[in-house]
Formats: C-alpha cells, sequence, structure tokens
C-alpha cells in the first residue's frame, strides 16, 4: 500500500518567458489520502494544477495515472481520467436547482431524452454515503455557499471522480461549517477517494491531511508527514525564513471618537432591501476595529455607503465632526478619510496606467502636482519614488511601471502606500491582505498597527477569522445586513464568532435563531 | 532620460525598455505592418478579379497593383501607355485636403475611445456642424462683417453644434447608463433628418444660380468665406489643398497635450481605463462621460466646419438616407492611430491616400470605382487589425501555437487575479 500512487506528477518544469514558474516538481498522490499542496501566492500551486489539467503542457516531467505514463492534452483528458475540482469560486448556475447543476454536462439520456429521476436516485444516494445532505430540488441561489459547496463535491462524485482537488475550500465557510467540511473530506478519504487540498492555511492542514508538499517560488521544497511536523516548521518551509504567525501589538489606546454612524442604512443594488439595516457604531482613534462576518452580509455595501460609492438610503455619519452623510467621494475622502479597498483591481488601481499615476489618483490636482491645469510630471515622479522606498514597493521599472505587471503583493502596497501617506484620520482598510503571502501579510500589518499606535483610527473589513483575532482591538459581526454583536477579541474564540456570523447568536437576543436554511 | 538621471539618484530606478520593447514603437510597427498586409491583400484581390474576369488583362491587374501602393505618385501614362510615377502636386494637395477632415473625425473618436466611450455618433455630429457651419457662414452678410470674422463663428458654430450633439449620448450615458453606441447611432439618424428639413425651409441657402445644382446648398465662397490657402497653394498648385490642415494638424497637437499633459486629460484618461478606481479616487465620473463625449462632437464638428469652409465643397442637403462617411471613416482612423492624437494626423493622410490611389486605379485602369471600392475597403479593415498584430509582437496572442498562455508579463511572477483566472479556465 506504501506506494499505491494513484497519481504521480514527476520533475514537472513549466517555463514562462523570464519565470519558471514549477521547477522540477515532484506530487504523489497515494489511494485515500488527503494531501495538502502548500505554497505562498506565486509559488507555483494554480500552474502545477493547470497541468494537471492539461491547460498547460510541461516543459520538463512527466505524469502518471497509477504507475502507466499518460498524457494530458486538455481538460477532458483530466476528466476522462477521473480528476475533479472544486473551485474556490463555485461554477454553478444560479437559477438552476441543485440536481440539474449536479447533472449537468454529463446527464443520462435516454433517446435523448433527459433521465431525471435516475441522476435523482443516483445523487441522493451518493448524498447518504457520503453525509453530504442537500436539497436535490432547491435552486443554487436559494442555499448558503456551505452547501453550495457540497453540490460541487456532488458533482464529482456524480462524475466517479476519483481523485478530487479541492481549492481553497474554505475562504467562503463559517468555522463551523469549515468543520463540516473536514469531516466529509475525512470520510471521502475512507472510501478511498483521494484528495489534493490546496491552501495556506496551517491550521486545516494539521487537521486534516495526511501529508503535505511544500512549494515556494516554483520550487519543490519537500514532502513530508503532517504528524512529523509542527505549524512553524510548516510556515518556515513555506515562506523559507521564520515568520511571526502572531501579530505583535500592545493594548489599543482608544482616543476620541473619529467617525460616528448612526442607523445607517444602504440599499442593495440587485435587490429592493436594504444591504444594510440600522447599523450604529462609533470608531475611536487609536484603535482597530474588525467588521466581521461572512462574505455577503453586507460589508461591502456598509463600506460603499460610508465611502460613497453607493447611496445611503437612511442614517448618518459624522466624520471629524463634520457629517458628511451624503457628501461626495471627494469630499468625503478631503474630510479625512482614507480607504484600502476590497478590490484593487477594480478599484484599488488602474491597471492600464503607471504606478507614478496610480500614486497621485486623488492627488493630481493638488498645487503640489499641477500647475495651471498641467501636471508636473516631474513632480509626481519624485513623490512616486519617495513612496516606492519608504514602503519597498517591487515593480520591474520603478514608477513607470505599468500597475498591471506588478504581482498581486506590491499592487496591494502600492495601494496602501498611497493611502497611508495621504496621512487622514479614518483608515477604511477592506481586506487588504486578500491574497497575498505570508512575507507580505506581516509587513502590512506591521504598519496598520503602527499607524493604530500613531493615533490613526482603522476601521477593518476582512473575511480571514485569523486576521481578526489577531488584529483587531474590537469586533463588530454582520449578519444580514446588521451588526449582531460587538465582541471582545482577548475573550471571544473562533467559535463563538462563528454563531454570530451565522446568525446562530446575536447579542440581546440569546436564543437560536436560523435565517437560512 | 539623461536629465533626469542628473536630477536625483533616486530617479535611476524608472528606467525605460529598450527601444524596440517600448510599446509606443510596438504600436507604429503594429500599425505599419498591418497596413502592409492590407495593401498586399488588396493587391491579390486586384490579380484575382483580373484572372477571374476575361476583359481585364494581367497587365493591368499589375498596373493596378502598382498605383495600390504608389497611386499617390501617379503622373498618368505616357506616350507609349505606360504608367508614370513622380511628384504629384495636385493629387498630394488633394490628398491634404480630404485628410482635413479624417484627421478631426479620427480625433473625436480617438478622444471618445481614450475615456472609454465608442464614438459612433461623428457622422451625426459632423452633419449638424455641417449644417451650423454653412448657415453661419451663408446668412451673415459679408458686405457688412468680415469675411475672417464671419469664418470664424462659422468654424465655432460647427464646433459647438457638433459638441451639444455629441453631448446628447454622453448625458444619456451618463443619467440612463444608456449604452452611447446606441445613442449615437440614433443621433445620426435623428442628424441626419433634421438638417435635411433645415435646409428644405431654408431656400435662400440653396444654390439656385447654376442649374444641375439642385439639392446643393451654395458655397460658401459665394459669400466670400473661404479659408486661407496659407501659401500651400504655392506648394500644391492646381490642387484643393486650403490652410485647413495644417488647423486639423494644430488641432491634433492641442488635443495630444490636453490629452497627456493636463490635469483634466488625466482624468478623462483614467476614467477610460477605469471607471470605477475613477470614482473611488473621487473623480466625477460622469460628468467627464459627458465632457468627452462633448469634446469628441467639438472635433466632429469642426471635420465639417473646416471641410465646408475651404469653399470648394458643396454640400448635398438631402440627407435623410445617408450618412457622411467621413464620419464614420474616423474609427478605423482612430484604431489605425492607436488613439494616439500625434498618430491621427498620419493615420488620417493615409486614409486620403487610399481615396486618392482608389481614383487613380478608377481613372487609369479598367477597375470600375465599385471594385476600386471594395479594395481600399479591405485596406482600411486590414489596417484596423493593428491592435492584434500588437498583441502579436509583444507574445500575448500566439496564433498558431498549442494551447498556453503566457503571463501577461514577464518580469514578474504571475499576481492572483490570474491564477484565479487560470484555475477559472480549468473547469
Amino acid at each position: 500500500m506504501e506506494n499505491d500512487y494513484v497519481i504521480e506528477m514527476l520533475h514537472i518544469t513549466k517555463e514562462f518567458p523570464g519565470i519558471k514558474a514549477n521547477d522540477d516538481i515532484t506530487l504523489q498522490l497515494r489511494r485515500g489520502e488527503i494531501h495538502a499542496l502548500l505554497g505562498e501566492n506565486g509559488a507555483g500551486k494554480s500552474t502545477l494544477m493547470s497541468v494537471l489539467f492539461g491547460l498547460y503542457q510541461p516543459d520538463g516531467g512527466v505524469i502518471k495515472k497509477e504507475g502507466k505514463e499518460v498524457r494530458i492534452k486538455d481538460p477532458n483528458d483530466a476528466t476522462a481520467l477521473g480528476i475533479g475540482m472544486v473551485h474556490q469560486h463555485f461554477k454553478l448556475i444560479d437559477v438552476f436547482t441543485v440536481l440539474d447543476n449536479i447533472i449537468l454536462g454529463a446527464e443520462t439520456t435516454k433517446l435523448g431524452f433527459l433521465q431525471k429521476k435516475d441522476a435523482k436516485k443516483q445523487v441522493l444516494a451518493l448524498s447518504e454515503k457520503y453525509g453530504l445532505k442537500v436539497d436535490v430540488n432547491a435552486k443554487i441561489e436559494d442555499i448558503t455557499v456551505g452547501m453550495q459547496q457540497k453540490v460541487e463535491i456532488l458533482k464529482m462524485l456524480y462524475r466517479k471522480n476519483e481523485i478530487l482537488i479541492f481549492d481553497e475550500p474554505t475562504a467562503v465557510l463559517t468555522p463551523q461549517e469549515i468543520d463540516e467540511l473536514m469531516d466529509v473530506m475525512r470520510g471521502l478519504a475512507r472510501e478511498g477517494k483521494s484528495i489534493l487540498f490546496i491552501t495556506h492555511k496551517l491550521n486545516e492542514i494539521m487537521a486534516v491531511a495526511d501529508r503535505v508538499t511544500v512549494l515556494r517560488k516554483g520550487k519543490f521544497i519537500g514532502t513530508v508527514n503532517t504528524a512529523d511536523v509542527t505549524k512553524e516548521e510548516l510556515s518556515t518551509m513555506m515562506v523559507g525564513r521564520p515568520v511571526q504567525l502572531e501579530v505583535e501589538k500592545t493594548p489599543a489606546k482608544p482616543g476620541k471618537t473619529v467617525m460616528k454612524v448612526e442607523n445607517l442604512c444602504v440599499p442593495s443594488r440587485l435587490y429592493k432591501h436594504d444591504a444594510v439595516k440600522n447599523v450604529s457604531f462609533d470608531v475611536h482613534a487609536g484603535e482597530i476595529l474588525c467588521i466581521s462576518g461572512i462574505d455577503g452580509n453586507g460589508q461591502t455595501e456598509l463600506i460603499n455607503g460610508l465611502t460613497g460609492l453607493d447611496r445611503i438610503s437612511g442614517g448618518k455619519i459624522t466624520l471629524c465632526g463634520r457629517e458628511i452623510t451624503h457628501a461626495s467621494i471627494r469630499k468625503k475622502s478631503d474630510a479625512g478619510l482614507a480607504h484600502i479597498p476590497e478590490d484593487r483591481h477594480k478599484h484599488g488601481l488602474v491597471l492600464g496606467e503607471r504606478l507614478e499615476e496610480n500614486m497621485v489618483l486623488q492627488r493630481f490636482k493638488e498645487k503640489r502636482f499641477q500647475r495651471c491645469g498641467f501636471i508636473k510630471f516631474d513632480e509626481v515622479r519624485k513623490y512616486a519614488d519617495d513612496l516606492i522606498e519608504r514602503f519597498d514597493v517591487r515593480s520591474g521599472q520603478g514608477a513607470v511601471t505599468t500597475a498591471r505587471s506588478m504581482s498581486g503583493g506590491n499592487q496591494q502596497k502600492a495601494i496602501i502606500a498611497r493611502e497611508l501617506d495621504r496621512e487622514k484620520p479614518l483608515l477604511i482598510a477592506v481586506q487588504p491582505t486578500r491574497g497575498l503571502d505570508v512575507g507580505a501579510i506581516e509587513n502590512i500589518h506591521a504598519r496598520l498597527v503602527a499607524e493604530r499606535d500613531k493615533g490613526r483610527a482603522i476601521l477593518l473589513v476582512s473575511l480571514e477569522l485569523e486576521e481578526v483575532m489577531s488584529l483587531s482591538d474590537r469586533i463588530l459581526v454582520m449578519y444580514e445586513g446588521e451588526i449582531v454583536g460587538e465582541l471582545d477579541p482577548k475573550q471571544t474564540t473562533v467559535e463563538e464568532m462563528g454563531l454570530y456570523m451565522s446568525g446562530a447568536k446575536r447579542d440581546g437576543k440569546e436564543e437560536t435563531h436560523h435565517g437560512k436554511a | 532620460m539623461a536629465k533626469h538621471n542628473a536630477v536625483s539618484p533616486l530617479l535611476q530606478k524608472s528606467t525605460r525598455p529598450s527601444f524596440l520593447k517600448r510599446e509606443g514603437t510596438r504600436t507604429v510597427i503594429a500599425s505599419l505592418v498591418s497596413i502592409a498586409i492590407g495593401m498586399a491583400l488588396g493587391s491579390v484581390i486586384i490579380v484575382l478579379v483580373a484572372a477571374l474576369n476575361d476583359s481585364i488583362t494581367m497587365k493591368s491587374a499589375w498596373e493596378g497593383v502598382r498605383l495600390v501602393f504608389f497611386g499617390i505618385f501617379s503622373t498618368g501614362r505616357n506616350a507609349l501607355g505606360g504608367l508614370t510615377f513622380g511628384f504629384n502636386a495636385v493629387s498630394i494637395g488633394d490628398m491634404l485636403f480630404r485628410a482635413t477632415p479624417l484627421i478631426l473625425t479620427g480625433l473625436s473618436v480617438a478622444v471618445a475611445f481614450k475615456t472609454g466611450l465608442f464614438n459612433i455618433g461623428a457622422p451625426g455630429q459632423f452633419l449638424m456642424g455641417t449644417a451650423a457651419t454653412l448657415y453661419v457662414a451663408l446668412s451673415i452678410p459679408s458686405e457688412k462683417v468680415p469675411a475672417a470674422l464671419i469664418w470664424l463663428l462659422a468654424f465655432l458654430a460647427g464646433a459647438v453644434a457638433g459638441a451639444l450633439w455629441g453631448s446628447i449620448p454622453g448625458l444619456l450615458k451618463s443619467l440612463l447608463n444608456i449604452n452611447e453606441v446606441i445613442a449615437c447611432i440614433m443621433t445620426n439618424w435623428i442628424a441626419a433628418n433634421l438638417v435635411t428639413w433645415f435646409f428644405d425651409a431654408h431656400n435662400e441657402l440653396k444654390n439656385a444660380a447654376e442649374s444641375g445644382k439642385i439639392g446643393y446648398v451654395c458655397k460658401t465662397s459665394s459669400n466670400g468665406v473661404v479659408t486661407s490657402k496659407l501659401f500651400l497653394d504655392k506648394i500644391f498648385p492646381g490642387s484643393q489643398v486650403n490652410g485647413g490642415i495644417l488647423i486639423a494638424i494644430l488641432i491634433a497637437v492641442l488635443v495630444y497635450i490636453f490629452m497627456t499633459k493636463t490635469t483634466f486629460g488625466f482624468e478623462l484618461k483614467t476614467v477610460g481605463s477605469n471607471r470605477y478606481a475613477a470614482k473611488y479616487a473621487g473623480i466625477n465620473d460622469k460628468r467627464d462621460i459627458v465632457i468627452s463625449m462633448a469634446i469628441a462632437g467639438a472635433l466632429a464638428g469642426c471635420a465639417a466646419a473646416l471641410y465646408y469652409l475651404s469653399g470648394n465643397t458643396e454640400f448635398y442637403w438631402s440627407t435623410y438616407q445617408t450618412l457622411p462617411a467621413v464620419g464614420f471613416n474616423g474609427i478605423p482612423v482612430a484604431l489605425l492611430a492607436a488613439n494616439n492624437p500625434l498618430a491621427v494626423i498620419f493615420s488620417g493622410v493615409f486614409m486620403s491616400m487610399l481615396n486618392i490611389s482608389g481614383l487613380q486605379i478608377k481613372n487609369l485602369t479598367t477597375y470600375n470605382e465599385y471594385l476600386t471600392d471594395i479594395i481600399i475597403a479591405i485596406i482600411v479593415y486590414l489596417s484596423a487589425f493593428s491592435l492584434m498584430i500588437r498583441m502579436l509582437i509583444s507574445g500575448q496572442l500566439k496564433l498558431f501555437h498549442k494551447k498556453q498562455k503566457t503571463p501577461p508579463q514577464a518580469a514578474s511572477p504571475p499576481d492572483p487575479a490570474d491564477e484565479e483566472s487560470g484555475k477559472e479556465a480549468s473547469a
């Protein structure tokens, strides 16, 4: 059994112009094991999986299925070999039922007619066998994200896939749902399925994986048994140096109120109801206030309302003593608000423009950067070079680099440099570390804490529970557009926060309350 | 660059790529390549037509091919019946004359493109500009007002009319989120009918003096209002050229400075590249969309003004069934120039050169004007492929390779968004 490999990727090398995305990487997946693939962004995990899926052809190395060499030319070949994948962003059709989504593309037919009854029987049998309870007649848009993930898993099982790849599956789940997923994964492995689990979360690897393969900067670092290593050792393997996993910070010294939000309501863009309902809170100087919650519970709309990107349907916002409820984006920003946006490609940067132009995105009209309507490009250059130096933003050609060609971490660093340097009393940071590697996260966390200690008020929105727990001084949990609880990170646990996030618990009402089925 | 190095050691970090790798160089090469491909394909068509058509000999096909490439230098035929080439002042002068409105409509489309808008409404804006220009130029009596002042007023009227007409799709887009392409097409036909209706009701503007000119509006020269030749007629005697081409070039340079050097140009460009980021940064994107369309409309209006103020063109006022081609031709002009205002000068001249070459083919060979039009259309069409050629040059597009994707930029590791799209593609 020791060498019963279902899939072997041996000495895979894949080169793109100027970069070796995969350099002699070997990954051997045993039958019935949960194998984690660990690495930072840009480590080559995605390239490796794309090779396995036939999207890229490797420049060197071979892929073996059960000892026999195979060539995977396109995704159809991969499917034929029994390889299935749950993507980070689900590939489901919202208005179709669960059953329709599962059978889509692999329909049982008789004389060209769909045999939905047979299909339903099969799906129900599978869901029974693996403990994946779903309502097959419900529409995808009506079920929770955790349920949708189960549908994705059933999709793979329905296609009789033997090799299941989970790509960052826990990013969208509550702590309770994560536990449930782990159980399902263990069950699948027991039934002989082989699982490849892509992640950068060490806790989950320790909890569920048998072995882990670590990649760093395209290179194979090693495959180890999880039983033989500690979290710290794994993170050192991943990053290449010892990493500070905990955020170092002193207790906050909250000062005066910087922003006061009273009964704020923000309409939803898609539906008629409000996405943010009667939300009230204060942010104080010198504290990091975190808005926590599962994605899609009104956090985005709340921030859009505060910053002016969305219109507000009710309530009042006071910033530094000035009412700015319905002020324009520029007026709000001038009144003392800096904003690290959630989507750095959509809002944060103009990808087609140069880094220096992005650095003055809000400021190009200031006297310093223009004379009589003409931009002083030498001043812009000087300013950008200064920011690049101080914030260690790395790019191919310095200030004239096109923003698009920078790595995600450096793009984020550029935005953070720009927003921090505007020196506004309030900093709104929405998922400032999303998609970044451990080194960059460390750096950004340290900067945020430093800004807090300088007396700036920081409103943080994050979906990463670890980040919420380690960085914030106060936590507000949002559920279905309302703030359902205020927690002290020193006294609460991830599990308790999870109850608030799923709507099972709320301040003032202790009885269990299920929002969505 | 040398200057930067002298200013501060910090600035040395900002290095520019080598000449061949620069965006601008690649754009120019791509445009030239696509022109060459277009002309080559045009030649192939000429030969094909001759091969399939008994009445056209291969000799005349060869003449046609030479005219596709060098028609602008054609000086007719010699005593032996062979084609002669040389400096043809009339052709070149006419080319510059015809390039004038093309440069301006090209600028109109390019400015809108830079703001992320597709101005397919240039024909309508051109028509409104035409009507305003002609009305002002013909109805102010030149006995009382100096012709130069009338000229200026007529020119401004054309620009303003175009701007107002262009701002309508802009307003619809920014206030009601109506796609500007649809609004532009609608306003084109509204303009065509409005202008016809306007001249239908103004008999005093129609050319009644010359028989055979029924349906035409008087030339502005009938009121003594004519664009100065600015000595260009000395260089290109016998041609229609006038100072308009210099004005068009000047406007192109001004537009270039406006788009690249001013805060407002930066704003427009930012709205065009990423409207969400512009909004996030506090830029009034809705206002900018209206202004951008107004500027685009003004440029198309200027095109009309310069064309009809030349004094040697007449306007056939019953336009309700046709839109002026010069408006639509602004689109390939802008595409070929990759929306660079300075490059528009050259692509505009190139387009009008094709026009002259077409005339020469029609006049000197057995190919009729329809065939000539098809050949010109093919060249124009392929010229618009410059974007694809540019992607081929910079390696972003591989036509004849196996299914492989290259990260957009080689030097840096692929960023997470690209990784994500890679994963998604594996579905």
